[in-house]
């Protein structure tokens, strides 16, 4: 294949939207606007810069018990209208649901379940471990007691 | 694929204790046979996890899924587990195991067995635990004493390298170690305040672990990943596939063959010897004998037990070498329900760069040249400590800028620490052969372990005396705990086959040797008498080499 008819081919990748395999779109565009909430852009990326969104839709159904896959599907239906809020609107929203969820069981609080999956999902995800934290592959060795420098991020790992 | 069924010898299992039989014997210019039930395993061509980031895993290396669960309901709850390791793991559905009480069996059926995962901590044992039984009238004695052991720990220290902090304490004796990985600024502030409190009594060390600070025959030194458990490309740690097996290779003398699960041992009546091992090819089913002057059983305690129990004949209907009757008996592991948890608010203008794959340690303090009322033995604690990463948002009720800005930088020093705690060895804590096959007609093994008044106690003052030692240290929010233990789950079982004097009493001799069968030897956990609180690994390395020279003298003076 020759450099032009790969760059088509790129160039038609790139532009296939990512699909979701467990939520529905609505769904997905609830989660979305939830992680972003939760994570907004500062000076890293926002959450759904990192895909945290199809992270969930992937690891939730392969991960969590069928209690919590149930708890997390329900959550986001009864949070239809959240992506159509204005931003103050749904950080009242999220935190009345955190204020409910937050006594609630694991797998019965869908608060505790987006939290869990939408910090995994973005700070080990190569954008949140780079830039929202930092990251060595492979430290070269260890340094015991070092002086902490005023920019220095907390390791992703 | 073994090309002849004869060898000089035959070492079943090539995990820590497998791989040292191997180097020993093969060096001594025995041909020798490394049996190990499950896969190849080649040293660093098979670490396929070893260099991957958290993005390249399933699911950013989330601990375990739905799948992992089903197929490995007791390996999946190990620490260990993720989804760089879970590979290193038994599936239990193939490798069933009956609990008459609960019990959590770890295993590794690979080459290299369970030192691809172990967790690396290389302490000696001393008089102090060697005399105990004897001087307390516990179980049997020791058959032998720190002298008998010491040049074989000094032997195998040299080898294998290992990194740390002599304890300058009669009870952790001195061992040949490299420079320790440097402390952080907490543990610094612990160690200072536990030597103005406690008067060198109760201290704070580097833990003697089997990871390079400094370059070692071509290996290392450790790069700072902490991904021990992958496999490690720069042979910083103790593997049997890194260290130990290369070397046996170099010989020339060894045939190494996986997936070759030892069925029995086979016994001549006349000559009053094992001729050869019985092996099952794990792929094929299909059943080959290999004989041998000399046969090594280093397949993990309950398995080289296993095996014993499983090797029956005339002269012995109740498994090969069991007139004692003790076959299976006596199992231990330790116990780690103790410890404390803290944290401080301090020192928040020090950090760290890498992952260092060591521990901090506070050697065994208790019943330490006196005897103290509540019970028997000892512990040592494992201290880690570290500042708070993004992980401490999950649990939180806050969200935003503010709350991403918070922690994404480090958070406050936090400690945790758990005792390790010697178990007695009783009786009737013991495994046996069911009635139930596996799927390759092996019979299940079955074993039944609780843990009693002496470790309870025991378990109780681990916790208060943590609690006592980092107030001493000043920290803040200290929390004792005291846990329920599940026997197995600290990955240390031992006894089953014990040494000891009496053939009447005990199953191996003061050289690992079957006493009515000279020609086995057992070198594994399963040997041993007492459970210290120190790590075992390193004494079954020792005791291993010091058997397989053994052996070797009395093949060379025909006595085998």
């Amino acid at each position: 294949m020759g450099h032009a008819a790969l760059g088509q081919v790129m160039a038609a990748f790139a532009a296939e939207p990512r699909k979701a395999t467990w939520l529905t779109a609505d769904e997905m565009a609830t989660l979305q606007a939830l992680v972003d909430v939760i994570l907004p852009a500062t000076d890293s990326p926002a959450a759904s810069a990192a895909d945290t969104h199809y992270f969930i839709d992937l690891a939730i159904p392969a991960c969590a018990s069928p209690g919590a896959q149930k708890t997390f599907r329900a959550g986001l239906v009864s949070l239809s209208r959240f992506a159509g809020l204005k931003p103050a609107e749904q950080v009242s929203q999220l935190k009345a649901r955190a204020a409910a969820d937050m006594p609630l069981e694991y797998d019965q609080s869908f608060f505790k379940i987006l939290k869990d999956y939408t910090l995994c999902g973005y700070f080990l995800s190569e954008t949140g471990a780079t830039k929202a934290l930092a990251y060595e592959r492979v430290p070269g060795g260890y340094q015991g007691d070092l002086p902490l420098a005023a920019n220095q991020k907390a390791w992703a790992i | 694929m073994a090309t002849s069924n004869q060898f000089d010898a035959i070492v079943v299992g090539s995990g820590m204790s497998g791989g040292w039989a191997a180097k020993e014997l093969t060096e001594k210019g025995l041909k020798t046979l490394v049996l190990e039930r499950g896969r190849n395993i080649r040293h660093v061509t098979d670490y396929t996890t070893a260099l991957k980031d958290p993005w390249q895993l399933p699911h950013n290396n989330r601990v375990s899924t739905l799948a992992d669960r089903a197929a490995q309901p007791i390996q999946s709850t190990l620490y260990l587990y993720d989804q760089s390791t879970k590979q290193h793991f038994v599936n239990d559905l193939q490798q069933p195991y009956l609990q008459a009480q609960p019990f959590n069996w770890f295993r590794g059926y690979q080459v290299g067995g369970r030192s691809l995962m172990w967790a690396r901590h290389v302490f000696r044992y001393s008089d102090l635990d060697f005399e105990a039984n004897q001087r307390e009238g516990v179980g049997i004695d020791w058959p032998i004493r720190y002298a008998d052991i010491q040049p074989w720990y000094e032997h195998v220290e040299r080898f294998i390298g290992a990194s740390g902090e002599n304890s300058g304490l009669a009870q952790l004796p001195e061992q040949v170690l490299q420079p320790p990985f440097e402390m952080n600024a907490l543990e610094k502030h612990i160690r200072q305040h536990m030597a103005a409190a406690f008067g060198g009594e109760r201290k704070l060390i580097c833990s003697a672990t089997a990871v390079l600070s400094r370059e070692h025959n071509g290996r290392g030194p450790c790069q700072g990943r902490n991904q021990c458990a992958r496999g490690c490309p720069f042979s910083a740690y103790f593997s049997s596939n890194g260290v130990t097996l290369p070397a046996a290779a170099k010989t020339g003398n060894l045939t190494l063959q996986p997936d070759s699960i030892a069925h029995s041992l086979i016994y001549d009546e006349g000559k009053k010897r094992v001729t050869g091992v019985r092996v099952i090819d794990a792929q094929t089913r299909k059943t080959t004998e290999y004989s041998a002057r000399v046969v090594f059983l280093c397949a993990s305690a309950l398995n080289s037990t296993a095996l014993l129990l499983n090797s029956r004949s005339s002269r012995f209907p109740q498994g090969l070498g069991n007139d004692s009757g003790e076959l299976g008996h006596n199992l231990m592991d330790h116990h780690n329900g103790g410890g404390a948890t803290a944290s401080y608010s301090g020192l928040l203008d020090r950090y760290y760069r890498g992952r260092r794959s060591t521990s901090m340690y506070i050697p065994r303090f208790r019943n330490v040249g006196k005897s103290e009322p509540g019970f028997k033995r000892g512990y040592g604690y494992e201290v880690y400590t570290s500042r708070g990463s993004w992980t401490r948002g999950i649990g939180s009720a806050d969200f935003g800028s503010d709350f991403k800005n918070e922690i994404t930088r480090p958070g406050q020093w936090n400690l945790y620490m758990e005792g390790y705690g010697e178990t007695l060895p009783y009786h009737d804590n013991r495994m046996w052969l069911s009635d139930q096959k596996d799927s390759w007609g092996m019979p299940v093994i079955q074993m039944s372990m609780s843990y009693r008044d002496n470790e309870r106690a025991m378990a109780k003052q681990m916790m208060d005396d943590a609690v006592e030692m980092m107030t001493a240290a000043k920290l803040e929010n200290v929390k004792g705990f005291n846990n329920p233990v599940t026997p197995g789950s600290v990955i240390h079982e031992m006894g089953t086959a014990r040494m000891g004097r009496d053939p009447k009493t005990s199953v191996l001799n003061a050289h690992n040797q079957v006493h009515s069968v000279p020609n086995v030897f057992v070198t594994d956990g399963s040997c041993m008498v007492s459970s210290p609180t120190q790590n075992p690994s390193l004494t079954y390395m020792a005791l291993t080499a010091r058997a397989a020279n053994f052996a070797v003298e009395q093949l060379k003076r025909g006595e085998i």
